[in-house]
């Protein structure tokens, strides 16, 4: 269905609720509902340079099947904790043609410990858990815009113990 | 039964029930006879000669605290020097990896240079330029007298860079003997590349990593090993195999990948390896190489404190896959490995929690190396192994560390 005859500035807004409202879902650790604003045939992906090996890095990959199964299969993983929250920040929103937009996020992701290390001592502080941006392709052709794809481009590569959770 | 004090303390008899003492995992002395016994007089494993494909390609790390520069020289050759400006002693190349054609603010393109001074030393570890050395060494002094110090580095074993800070050290072929015998083919036959690296610092001990991956008894942590391997025909066939100078290799079996969700059978493989295979081969004193079918991942480890260590992560396919076959090598690598894994995040809990246990003020205690199921994958005779070569080096008993022993050979 072509887009409805919008102005771009109706579009990038929508766009950015998308974004947000992600970012919300995520924090809550509501990934089914996550998913649920992401397209059938949506990507994730979490992506780092390396300037050791003078490499682009793919440390995760997923599509929709295999999100979900990551999802149903946590509970079943031994895993830390520690509650991820983001602060975004939508930078740039572009229109590809009058379907598709790209989008832009910078984000900080904190990790507040709950265990994974001593939660008598740790239990309750938040750290830095990581810094960098979301490239987003975002379907705007419908009723509600859709994530095509979302690429999370790291720019801290010393992860430590890491994580078992999408950032 | 829940134990009393005195209960708890109680040592269980060393031939019935082997253990180690925790000191040897938090004590500030025992670390640092490490460092001089083990680490400043074995070969180490470190980078890859893919990070440096190029000409006066270089790469930095640590051995034993002593800074180290790895540079791929104008004839092609690796080579190892201590990354420190003979003039002052400042580290010399500060960057992780890069290449020595690019010029510093301070020197000359094609050499390391040092930024405080303006020392330049090439890629053959020769002083090439000392500014205004006449005006203030006179004759006493001159570039000559000034090389860098050069470090022993083989590459060897699929291509890794291996480097020791001993002139005395035994030849790398003796050291590492007949280990590699199970993965020779996978990596002796062509080429391979790093496609993955990435770090952890983890407060623990270096040797607490290197237990975990010499037990699989620890597989019980592991959804994704329960379902595709310890439920499955001939995981508990695989066999340990114990070597000289403490290495010890882990038998293949068939892992079913498609027994966890969105996981699927392997597509690649390694020349020589079964497609589903899954290969290990433990290195005294801290690296592993690891092969599941599609990919190799090998641990490094840089000891940093008793209770804190640096651990280096590599995946690597062959230097030949096309772009479709290399993105099939990283997906499978991902499954469970890189920082978002299913299995190495989990296992790194499980080290950082052993660090937490176990932290340098700690009472002593035991730890249970009992094991013993025929060398077969949840015996405990790979941790044992490498404990008697730490006893040989160390001449300390690690079930009575605080106790010298000198000439000891084993307990």
């Amino acid at each position: 269905m072509a887009t409805l005859v919008r102005d771009r500035a109706e579009v990038a807004q929508s766009v950015r609720d998308l974004i947000y409202r992600a970012g919300l879902l995520l924090d809550d650790e509501r990934f089914r509902d996550w998913l649920a604003l992401c397209a059938p045939d949506f990507v994730y992906r979490i992506k780092v340079f390396s300037p050791e090996i003078n490499r682009d890095m793919t440390w995760f990959e997923r599509d929709v099947p295999g999100m979900e199964a990551t999802i149903d299969l946590l509970p079943r993983h031994n895993t830390d904790h520690g509650r991820l929250t983001r602060h975004a920040t939508v930078y740039s929103v572009d229109l590809e043609g009058t379907d598709v937009a790209s989008a832009v996020t910078s984000f900080v992701c904190y990790r507040t410990m709950l265990d994974g290390i001593n939660s008598h001592m740790d239990s309750g502080e938040t750290q830095l858990f990581a810094v960098g941006k979301y490239y987003d392709r975002i379907s705007v052709a419908g009723d509600e815009p859709k994530f095509l794809e979302r690429t999370v481009r790291l720019e801290t590569r010393r992860m430590d113990k890491g994580s078992h959770y999408p950032v | 039964m829940a134990k009393t004090a005195s209960e708890w303390s109680r040592r269980p008899n060393h031939q019935v029930m082997p253990y180690v003492d925790s000191r040897i995992y938090s004590d500030q002395e025992i670390f640092e006879e490490e460092i001089e016994k083990i680490w400043r007089r074995v070969w180490v494993v470190t980078v890859h000669e893919s990070e440096l494909p190029k000409p006066l390609d270089y790469r930095t790390l640590t051995i034993a605290r002593e800074p180290v520069v790895i540079v791929r020289g104008p004839d092609d050759k690796i080579r190892a020097f201590l990354n420190v400006c003979p003039h002052r002693g400042n580290i010399i190349v500060r960057k992780p990896a890069g290449s020595l054609t690019v010029a510093e603010p301070s020197g000359n393109a094609n050499h390391m240079t040092c930024m405080f001074h303006g020392w330049q030393f090439d890629a053959y570890g020769n002083c090439a330029d000392i500014p205004r050395c006449k005006a203030g060494y006179q004759d006493r002094l001159s570039k000559k007298d000034v090389g860098l110090r050069e470090l022993k580095c083989e590459v060897a074993y699929g291509g890794f860079v291996w480097v020791s800070l001993s002139d005395q050290v035994e030849p790398l072929q003796s050291f590492v003997g007949n280990a590699f015998d199970i993965m020779k083919e996978e990596i002796g036959t062509e080429p391979l590349e790093v496609f993955h690296y990435h770090k952890a610092f983890i407060a623990s001990n270096y040797k607490l990593w290197h237990d975990t991956n010499s037990e699989f008894y620890h597989d019980y942590m592991h959804y994704f090993n329960r379902a595709t391997s310890m439920m499955q025909p001939g995981y508990f066939d695989r066999r340990y195999t114990a070597y000289p100078n403490g290495h010890a290799t882990v038998g293949s079996m068939e892992v079913k990948y498609e027994a966890y969700q969105g996981a699927s059978s392997r597509i690649l493989s390694f020349p020589g390896m079964p497609q589903n295979g899954w290969k290990m081969v433990d290195l005294f004193p801290g690296a592993t190489y690891n092969i599941r079918g599609s990919s190799l991942r090998v641990d490094t480890m840089t000891p940093i404190g008793p209770n804190m260590v640096l651990i280096e992560f590599r995946g690597l396919g062959l230097k030949r896959d096309t772009a479709e076959e290399r993105e099939q090598r990283i997906r499978d690598h991902n499954t469970i490995w890189g920082p978002f894994g299913r299995n190495l995040h989990e296992d790194l809990l499980g080290i950082t929690g052993q660090g937490v246990a176990m932290r340098p003020g700690t009472q002593p205690r035991t730890i249970l190396h009992g094991r013993f199921e025929d060398g077969t994958i949840h015996d405990e005779i790979g941790m044992r192994h490498y404990y008697e070569e730490w006893a040989r080096r160390m001449e300390r008993l690690p079930s009575d560390p605080m106790r010298r022993a000198s000439g000891m050979a084993a307990e």
